[in-house]
Parts: C-alpha cells; sequence; structure tokens
C-alpha cells in the first residue's frame, strides 16, 4: 500500500512539472519530463557519464565513512560523558550553523577540486551524526541501566552492551541523514570545484552550454544515488527494529 | 551474615516514606515485606540493595554484601540470547567459556536449558521471568531482593514459577528479600512476613510461619486463621 502511495506521489509531481512545463512553454527554462528523462538516456549510455557517476559516488561514499567515523566516536563520548557533551558543544554549534557555501568556498582555497566536495559534506554531515548518536546513548532505558547497576555491571560494559545497542535506531537514523546530506554537498561542491569527473561538473557545464534538460538529467542521477542509499538504510533499519524492540 | 534493619527513614523532598523500620531478616531465609501499593517497598529494596543511598538509619549486612536483584519487570536485554544475559551480570574475571557454562547451568536449574539461545522477546512471559530467576541465582550475591517477582505472571504460571524459587532458594541457602501487596503469595513463600503499613511506612506485625509448604496452596484452608490475622493487620 505504502508503495502505491508512493508511486501515486510520484506521479502527481510528475503530471504538475509537465503542466508547468506546458504553461511555461521553454524548454530553456523548465524542460518537460519525457524530454529530460530522453537526455538521461543519451547521457546515461555515455561514458563521460559513467566515470562521473562512479566518482561522486566514490566521493559520496567516502564523505559519509568520515562523517560516521567521527560523528560515530564524538557521539560516543559525548553520549557517555555530559562533561565531553559540554566541551564539544560550541564546536558542533558553530559547524552546524555555518552555511554550507561558505564551507565549500574556504575549501575551494584549501584543497584541490576533488577533495572540496568531500570535505565540504564532512563538515556538514559528521556533528549531524554526533547529536544523533549522542542522543541515542543517552536514551538507554534507564531500568536496564539500573539493572547494571544493581549487579555491580562496569560503566564500560553497560556502555557498550546496553548504552550502544539501544543507541542502534538512532544510528541507523543519523547514517540515514548523513548519507542524504553527503550526496547534496558533494554534489554542491563539485559544481563549484568542478573536479574532471563528477556529476556536478557535468551539471555546471550543461547549465553553461544553456542545456536545461542536460541540468536535470545530472541532478536526477544525483537524486538516483540518493534513492538508492535511501531504500538501503529502509532495510537496514527494519532489520535493526527487530533486534532492539 | 545477619541482617538488620534499624529506624530506616526516607523521604522524598518533604514527602516521608519509610518512617523508622525495624526488621531483622533471618538468615538463609525468605522474608517476605508484606504492604499495600506505594508504601514504599520499592523505596526498602532500592535501599537494601545499594541503589538508593539518601536515607537515615542503619542496614547492618546489607551495605557490605552484594544483591541479586528481581526487580518488576524482566529487565533482560532484548538483543541478546538468555544465555548472555545471565553471562552479562557474571563478573569480568569469569573467562567467557565458564560464564557460559555457568550461565547454561543456571538455565538448566529453571528448566530452560532448551532455551539458553532464545531472544527474550520469543519467549514467554513466564520463560523471561525465570530467565530473570536464574540470573539472579547465578551472580555471586551475598542476599537476593526480589520486588513483586511473580505479581505480572497468571495465577497458575505464578505457582508454577514460585515453586520454582522456593525449590532453588532452599538448596542455594541465601537470604531472600520478597516484597509484595499479595497475601497469598505472601504465605506461599514465606519463613517470615513483616506487614507494613500505608505510606510512610512502618512495620506493623512481624509473623514467623511454621506451617508447613504442603498446607500452604491457594486452595488449602489451614492457612485461613494466617490470611485473617495478615489482613487484620493491613487492615488496622
Amino acid at each position: 500500500m505504502a508503495r502505491v502511495d508512493g508511486l501515486l506521489a510520484l506521479a502527481v509531481i510528475v503530471a504538475l512539472w509537465k503542466l508547468a512545463s506546458i504553461g511555461i512553454g521553454a524548454d530553456i527554462i523548465l524542460p518537460a519530463p519525457e524530454r529530460v528523462l530522453q537526455t538521461l538516456a543519451r547521457v546515461a549510455t555515455t561514458a563521460r557519464f559513467a566515470s562521473a557517476f562512479a566518482a561522486t559516488a566514490g566521493r559520496g561514499l567516502a564523505a559519509f565513512g568520515i562523517s560516521m567515523a567521527m560523528g560515530l566516536a564524538l557521539g560516543l563520548a559525548g553520549g557517555a560523558s555530559r562533561r565531553v557533551e559540554a566541551l564539544m558543544a560550541p564546536g558542533l554549534t558553530i559547524v552546524r550553523a555555518t552555511p554550507v557555501l561558505a564551507v565549500i568556498l574556504l575549501a575551494l582555497i584549501w584543497f584541490p577540486a576533488g577533495v572540496v566536495p568531500v570535505f565540504s559534506a564532512v563538515v556538514m554531515a559528521f556533528p549531524v551524526v554526533a547529536a544523533d548518536v549522542a542522543a541515542g546513548i543517552r536514551a538507554a532505558d534507564p531500568r536496564l541501566m539500573e539493572m547494571a547497576d544493581s549487579f555491580g555491571v562496569s560503566r564500560r560494559k553497560a556502555l557498550f552492551q546496553i548504552r550502544v545497542p539501544s543507541a542502534m535506531p538512532h544510528v541507523i537514523s543519523a547514517a540515514r541523514n548523513a548519507v542524504g546530506l553527503s550526496w547534496k554537498v558533494v554534489v554542491a561542491g563539485e559544481v563549484l570545484s568542478m573536479p574532471g569527473h563528477a556529476l556536478g561538473t557535468g551539471m555546471q557545464n550543461a547549465r553553461m552550454a544553456l542545456e536545461t534538460a542536460e541540468v536535470f538529467a545530472w541532478a536526477a542521477a544525483g537524486v538516483i544515488l540518493c534513492a538508492i542509499s535511501d531504500a538501503i538504510f529502509d532495510r537496514l533499519a527494519r532489520r535493526i527494529a527487530c533486534h532492539t524492540q | 551474615m545477619s541482617y538488620t534493619i534499624s529506624q530506616l527513614e526516607k523521604h522524598y523532598g518533604s514527602t516521608p516514606v519509610l518512617a523508622g523500620i525495624d526488621l531483622a531478616i533471618p538468615e538463609s531465609a525468605i522474608t517476605v515485606v508484606l504492604g499495600p501499593s506505594g508504601c514504599g517497598k520499592t523505596t526498602l529494596l532500592n535501599i537494601l540493595a545499594g541503589l538508593d543511598h539518601d536515607y537515615a538509619g542503619s542496614i547492618d549486612g546489607f551495605a557490605d554484601g552484594r544483591a541479586s536483584y528481581v526487580f518488576q519487570e524482566d529487565r533482560l536485554l532484548p538483543w541478546i540470547s538468555a544465555r548472555d544475559n545471565i553471562a552479562f551480570v557474571l563478573r569480568p574475571s569469569i573467562e567467557a567459556s565458564q560464564a557460559q557454562h555457568l550461565s547454561w547451568q543456571a538455565l538448566s536449574s529453571v528448566g530452560l536449558d532448551d532455551q539458553a539461545d532464545s531472544m527474550p522477546p520469543a519467549m514467554s512471559g513466564g520463560q523471561r521471568r525465570r530467565v530473570a530467576l536464574a540470573r539472579a541465582f547465578a551472580y555471586p550475591s551475598d542476599f537476593l531482593l526480589l520486588d513483586e517477582p511473580f505479581s505480572s505472571l497468571d495465577l497458575k504460571t505464578r505457582i508454577a514459577v514460585m515453586d520454582l524459587f522456593v525449590k532453588i532458594r532452599a538448596k542455594d541457602g541465601r537470604s531472600a528479600v520478597v516484597v509484595t501487596h499479595d497475601v497469598r503469595e505472601a504465605i506461599y513463600l514465606a519463613d517470615r512476613i513483616a506487614v507494613l503499613s500505608e505510606r510512610p511506612a512502618r512495620v506493623l506485625d512481624v509473623v514467623d510461619l511454621s506451617l508447613d509448604r504442603s498446607q500452604r496452596s491457594y486452595t488449602s484452608s489451614a492457612a485461613v486463621d494466617l490470611e485473617t490475622r495478615l489482613y487484620r493487620s493491613i487492615l488496622s
């Protein structure tokens, strides 16, 4: 039923898009959905697209992996100790409040083109992971913690055998947010830094050539990456929920 | 080891909860603390378990020893097996293989050796309760504390699990303090019953039971005088 509803919502979006493109009547402003689909089919068969898709996927996964590693370590420390959390709070707030474009522009000054998207995505995503993980660690059932305390179980053992498993739904939610954010920031970083192989570079080149349908086609490839990761995390979240509830 | 509670007082803010509890806990026996819901029975157990240090008075014997606590709920970790739940509370100095063996033995003593690898959410309420009891007995403590441990079970399962508890405790020999609001349950389990008043709790009556266990069943009329005495104490 949920799948049917999802397809219905997608059909409504495509129909509204089609109506808007007819209303505007200019492909350079808003190309019709079928035009974008044709362009995507054409672009997707080129070697340039395959290497760009692979490079962007690699950058996104690298950014996601680094964000998760940093976020898990900081979230674990912050969730286990109020003092560590207080020490981290100002830094995380500054990072969270910094506009993504400011991060990308600074990264352009500091790093080569291929590193800019990864660095920017990590800076944007890891505080989200750290905050979610810390909240999950602290949300462990106090009755289980009291049980561990009554049996003299060490804080370290309770952390890894009660708090960490309790936090798994939060970790999955954090990972899902981090991967979505990583794709978006990586592509945004690529648009500005224009590395040799990248979906963002394809998008920027198409924009400069006023090939709006192609801009949409490159953007659609980014959406596909996001949809694949969403599907993986949905499945993972269901599996984790079975084990922790 | 003797256990004595003397002039035990506890306040939550300005509200008194325990108003000078005096009670001797006989060695290697089951003492049931019987009292109405909300009178402070769980507070008393938490103090004896060392989970609550904010009290006045003394709890000789308890403060120096380790407690095995059976809570009102099972409090099993749902993501690990029954066997691992027991191994979880064993001392870190015990080797992993020995901890697994001790856990299996504990499960075997409550008749759940075939459920050692089952996850708690897949077990029945009675089975989970037995795992919680096995965990308490497996833990190398000096005494047992049980907070309304059978109240969530249906009557038939409750009697079966209580029988199991009485049998294992008799073999094990540790002193046990059980709190309950159920008079029949108290008579079924106890060697000594201490009746508490409404909050703030104080001891209204202490009864030592010499009645043979075979005469304590829920359908037996042998305990009717005792039951009447306990009801009178509670309602006084």
